[in-house]
């Protein structure tokens, strides 16, 4: 069995509303990613899966709050560390995240290689400007960016290029996991392929070890990862491996979602997400049962009851369903 | 249009500027209606009168009815009116100064302290080390305490026609009352009288009228400037673009007080009417609004319903009326009301300069600073002539300002918090 | 800093551009006017005043001097000549004196009071609505509408409200002037101290004002700013937080120098309002005696000067922050 980089257990985070109200937006959430894997996480806007990339640095601030759970990076327990030392030993070393908005992630007011300064010197005040700039040439010349790009300020800088150059800037420090969260998602399809090109290099080049992708876009994801978690409403619904999720779900929500990737166009996708009716529930009031019954096309009366566990059904396989699998299968073969 | 509407007065802010600028306004138009006098009607003899209820001495002297009140602290507060503590010091003093004993003399007991006082005072003797003035004050103390303590009426005597010689018509005893509402002439004036002896109060509402009206006309003049230069500049660009942007530029840096100041001065005075003043300031201060309409326009100038509207061989005024306006309009309105309280308050700085409208019939804001200043209400203490007038300024614009930040946020939703 | 030069030059142009025109305006605003506005003014002058003579002998020099009874072309070269050489003619109102030695003497008193005033009252408000954005809560809540209302209050508001609370009530301060009236400007100790208590509250008033404005600016700066996206990953990245709210602060701080150079034209207006409640031997009074005594050479030379004052001051910001801000030399570059 190869080496688990990443491991998460019973993870809980929360926000604190303004009006004091607890939103529990990853709710008992458990993973693991192995050596050279990288992991796909899908869902609606919404439905956790940004706060979930966020939870899983360890490192939080308002209105974002730790609640329970274990993170374990390579072995290291990473939760309960104090933040100051989850800041200095943890973020940018262990973990790195590439934000929704890289257009915006870089200071414009900084030289590129002064932000790298200031990053690395966060983590080792004794490093010479020096050593930190071979170290940043070097990055930039294997993950193929121009070294110039350093001494501009990112407003000098084209959107794609923006956009990788904050992967380097992530990976400068070779961290063993890598969260991305929807890294293509504002580029134009020629700077797409070149970022995800770019991301499926980072483990070839041993700057990172594994990886999280976070995307509504399910093709993507189906050509990225190996195996992809789906979230409904700060839950876990569906795991399996990247062509068992896509082709062939278990979870009725799943089922919804996927429904999506085999429509080539683009521009159909939105029209498709909106194909499952209803919108997802109120977490300031989680309902008792199944948090997906109100949209759900095979809702049985005790759905409604108590709170549904996450099946395990071998393969690493696991889905958030009371009905069985094989009956599932039947409904979706018939139903369609 | 309505729904923003709608929206807007769900923000408080917006509703609190609101309320305060319609409370305003309904008062601007109310009282002139149920108070009648003309607002710069001279009705004081004298300066600065303090704020207060001005009762006729002569009819109540001559009141139909009188009323025989006994109040047992009445002779005490005549007294107290009269004889303050600090003159009760001043005459111990006095006294000590004199050569009577510090130890027989009770500043507290009022009838021994005026006994003392009318025994041993004596207004031509020179105390050692006094000054002049010093000396007149116990003069003028001497004068407002003789006959405090008597119990007797005031005799009233009328002069015979004939003779000239004065005959006892009746007397006024200490006891004596009378209702104000019984008495016919009574001016209630809350806000005093200014310099030159008018009501403050009514002049000031009056002022408040005539500013708005400035600072509205300004408003238009301002608003539909700038917003047909910003239109041209952002909608039709290139050369009319360059000239707009570079004459823009040039009224930004270059202070529109001085442009005031220049312009209100070569009209010459006899010119300056409040419209005339009005339009001067609506000339000179359009820049911000043109500024930023054009800022909106170029960004709207691309939007697909605007590029539809263009293919479909819409003329370039239809284009601007029915895609462009509609989606500038609350940011207009914003640009609006922000030129109102900045004509109203750039009024009262040109007429501080002495250089505001000039009237002989109406008062504004900025007027009545200027002769609050020029008379020194400030250095004298006379709040009631400059305090009501900052007041009502810094209402107006400070409830403009919560309606454009209560806007700013229904319209910008980044900014709410 | 070859985008800097480039950047400069553009500056300095557009400096030189808006002087030429801010000169012309001031030349012909007044010549546009129906009639002759000096002819005009010595006419109504002259009936009230007993030295009606004098002001007849002004008015013929002035004549001379600027041509006023020749075509507006010709006057023009009249006034940029005389302009060149200082030569702005004499004051009616305090013959014989020249309009330069009256505005030149007044100059210093507004410049030393409203360039600091402004300078501080842009520092002080920056950094508490800094720290208002940063610390939000309860701090966030009292100052922030006591800037509002602070910053809706007319400059000469503010003036009066000091004037009357720490000079006619608590008699900390004089109430007006520059210096005491008992002493003449010299360079002794005396002078000096009392030119300091003198220019307190003049000084505060602009200073408050300015706060008002700066803090709420800067507070929805540095609350944009707080919440970019560079934020989260800068502390996603490991980078400590006072380094962040580094970033934050000076990227909160551009957009409000060039918001000070935008609005330093209408600050010196009012400042110059504030002036003249106090009396203060600057501009501003020099300005309402010039208009009491309707005199003309004086009040289009003093308005010429505050122009050039402003935007130098513009032009000086403008400078500095494209030494501040490195996406100037960046952009320019290309």
């Amino acid at each position: 069995m190869a080496n688990v980089v990443l491991e998460v257990k019973d993870l809980t985070t929360k926000y604190i509303t303004r009006f004091r109200e607890d939103v529990y937006a990853v709710d008992h959430v458990s993973l693991k990613v192995e050596e050279g894997k990288s992991l796909g996480i899908a869902g609606e806007s919404g439905c956790g899966k940004s706060t979930l990339a966020l939870s899983l640095m360890g490192y939080y601030f308002p209105p974002l709050y730790y609640t329970s759970g274990e993170i374990i990076i390579d072995g290291k327990v990473i939760s309960g560390m104090k933040p100051d030392d989850v800041r200095k030993s943890v973020l940018g070393t262990e973990i790195a995240y590439i934000p929704q908005a890289a257009m915006n992630a870089l200071n414009p007011t900084r030289k590129i290689i002064n932000f790298i300064e200031d990053v690395i010197l966060a983590h080792d005040p004794t490093e010479n400007k020096k050593f930190i700039y071979d170290l940043a040439r070097a990055s930039f010349e294997i993950l193929g960016l121009p070294p110039e790009v350093l001494q501009k300020y990112p407003v000098e800088l084209s959107g794609g290029m923006k956009q990788r150059t904050v992967i380097a800037v992530s990976v400068i420090l070779r961290p063993k996991v890598l969260i991305a969260d929807e890294p293509s998602s504002a580029l134009d399809v020629t700077s797409q392929k070149m970022v995800i090109k770019m991301l499926r290099s980072l483990m070839d080049t041993g700057f990172i070890k594994a990886m999280i992708f976070i995307t509504h876009e399910l093709p993507l994801l189906y050509n990225v990862t190996d195996d992809i978690m789906v979230m409904y409403a700060g839950q876990i619904v569906e795991q399996a491996a990247a062509r068992e999720a896509v082709f062939d779900p278990l979870h009725p929500y799943s089922k919804g979602l996927m429904g999506s990737i085999i429509v080539p166009e683009a521009g159909l996708r939105d029209v498709k997400l909106a194909a499952i009716p209803g919108v997802p529930p109120n977490l300031k009031k989680p309902p008792a049962g199944c948090r997906f019954a109100e949209r759900c096309k095979y809702v049985r009366a005790e759905c409604k009851v108590t709170a549904v566990p996450l099946y395990a059904v071998g393969n690493g396989r696991a889905y958030r369903c009371i009905l069985a699998e094989q009956v599932l299968r039947e409904a979706y073969a018939h139903g369609q | 249009m309505q729904y923003s509407l709608r929206q807007a007065f769900r923000s408080g802010k917006f509703v609190t500027g609101f309320a305060l600028f319609a409370a305003m306004l309904v008062i601007v138009i109310v009282y002139p209606l149920i108070i009648t006098y003309p607002p710069l009607q001279i009705i004081a003899q004298g300066t600065f009168f303090p704020p207060g209820i001005y009762v006729s001495t002569y009819d109540s002297v001559n009141a139909p009815t009188t009323y025989t009140l006994n109040l047992d602290d009445a002779a005490a507060k005549r007294i107290a009116s009269k004889l303050k503590a600090e003159d009760r010091t001043a005459m111990k003093e006095w006294l000590v100064a004199a050569g009577i004993p510090e130890s027989e003399i009770d500043a507290a007991d009022t009838a021994k302290l005026l006994a003392q006082w009318e025994a041993n005072y004596d207004p031509k003797k020179q105390v050692a080390g006094m000054t002049f003035a010093r000396s007149r004050y116990f003069q003028r103390v001497n004068t407002s305490i003789s006959g405090l303590l008597s119990s007797e009426g005031a005799i009233l005597a009328t002069k015979a026609p004939d003779t000239g010689a004065l005959q006892q018509a009746g007397t006024v005893k200490q006891t004596d009352y009378v209702n104000v509402s019984e008495i016919p002439n009574v001016r209630l004036l809350p806000l005093g009288t200014d310099n030159f002896g008018r009501d403050v109060l009514t002049e000031l509402i009056r002022a408040a009228g005539v500013s708005l009206e400035i600072g509205l006309v300004a408003g238009i003049i301002a608003t539909l400037i700038g917003l047909t230069l910003g239109l041209l500049a952002g909608y039709v660009g290139g050369v009319v673009d360059d000239v707009i942007v570079f004459i823009t530029n040039l009224f930004t840096v270059i202070p529109g007080l001085v442009l005031l100041i220049l312009i209100s001065f070569s009209l010459g005075q006899d010119k300056r009417g409040p419209v005339t003043i009005a339009a001067v300031i609506g000339l000179t201060y359009w820049v911000w609004t043109a500024r930023s309409v054009r800022a909106q326009v170029i960004s709207l100038r691309n939007r697909d319903h605007v590029n539809l509207s263009k293919l479909s061989g819409h003329s370039i005024p239809h284009i601007i009326i029915n895609d462009i306006l509609p989606y500038i309009a609350s940011y207009v309105i914003m640009a609006f009301i922000l030129q109102i309280s900045s004509a109203i308050l750039a009024e009262a700085s040109l007429s501080i300069l002495g250089l505001g409208p000039r009237t002989t019939d109406v008062p504004t804001l900025g007027l009545m600073m200027n002769w609050a200043m020029i008379y020194q209400a400030h250095l004298l203490q006379k709040w009631w002539a400059y305090l009501p007038v900052l007041v009502t300024i810094a209402m107006i614009t400070f409830s403009m300002n919560l309606m454009i930040t209560g806007l700013d946020q229904v319209f910008n939703p980044a900014l709410r918090d | 800093m070859k985008g800097y030069r480039k950047y400069f030059l553009n500056k300095l142009g557009w400096f030189a551009i808006t002087f030429v025109f801010a000169f012309l305006l001031n030349f012909i605003l007044p010549r546009l006017m129906p009639g002759d506005p000096v002819a005009a003014i010595v006419a109504r002058q002259a009936q009230g005043m007993s030295n009606s003579s004098g002001v007849q002998a002004i008015y013929q020099q002035y004549t001379e001097l600027f041509g006023t009874d020749k075509p507006l072309l010709e006057q023009f070269f009249l006034y940029v000549r005389n302009a060149l050489q200082g030569n702005f003619g004499f004051s009616f109102s305090q013959y014989p004196r020249t309009v330069t030695s009256v505005v030149g003497s007044a100059i210093w008193w507004t410049v030393v009071l409203q360039f600091p005033a402004i300078i501080v009252g842009w520092i002080i408000g920056n950094m508490l609505g800094a720290l208002a954005a940063y610390i939000r809560g309860g701090f966030d809540k009292v100052l922030m509408p006591v800037a509002i209302f602070v910053s809706n209050f007319p400059a000469f508001g503010m003036a009066i409200f000091l004037l009357v609370i720490f000079g006619v009530g608590a008699k900390w301060f004089p109430t007006s002037g520059g210096y005491g009236f008992d002493l003449i400007p010299s360079f002794t100790p005396k002078f000096l101290w009392s030119a300091i208590v003198h220019y307190q509250l003049p000084f505060w008033s602009l200073v408050l004002i300015a706060i008002g404005g700066q803090a709420i600016g800067m507070r929805s700066m540095s609350i944009y700013e707080l919440n970019a996206d560079y934020v989260k990953y800068s502390r996603f990245m490991g980078i400590k937080d006072r380094k962040i709210v580094g970033y934050v602060f000076r990227n909160a701080m551009l957009p409000q120098i060039t918001g000070l150079a935008l609005a330093i034209g209408t600050m010196v207006g009012g400042a110059l309002i504030a002036e003249i409640v106090f009396s203060y031997p600057g501009l501003g009074t020099i300005m309402l005696s010039a208009v009491m005594g309707r005199d003309y050479p004086l009040i289009s030379f003093a308005t010429l000067i505050i122009t050039i004052m402003a935007l130098l001051a513009n032009f000086i910001i403008e400078i500095l922050y494209g030494f501040i801000d490195p996406r100037i030399k960046a952009t320019q570059a290309d």
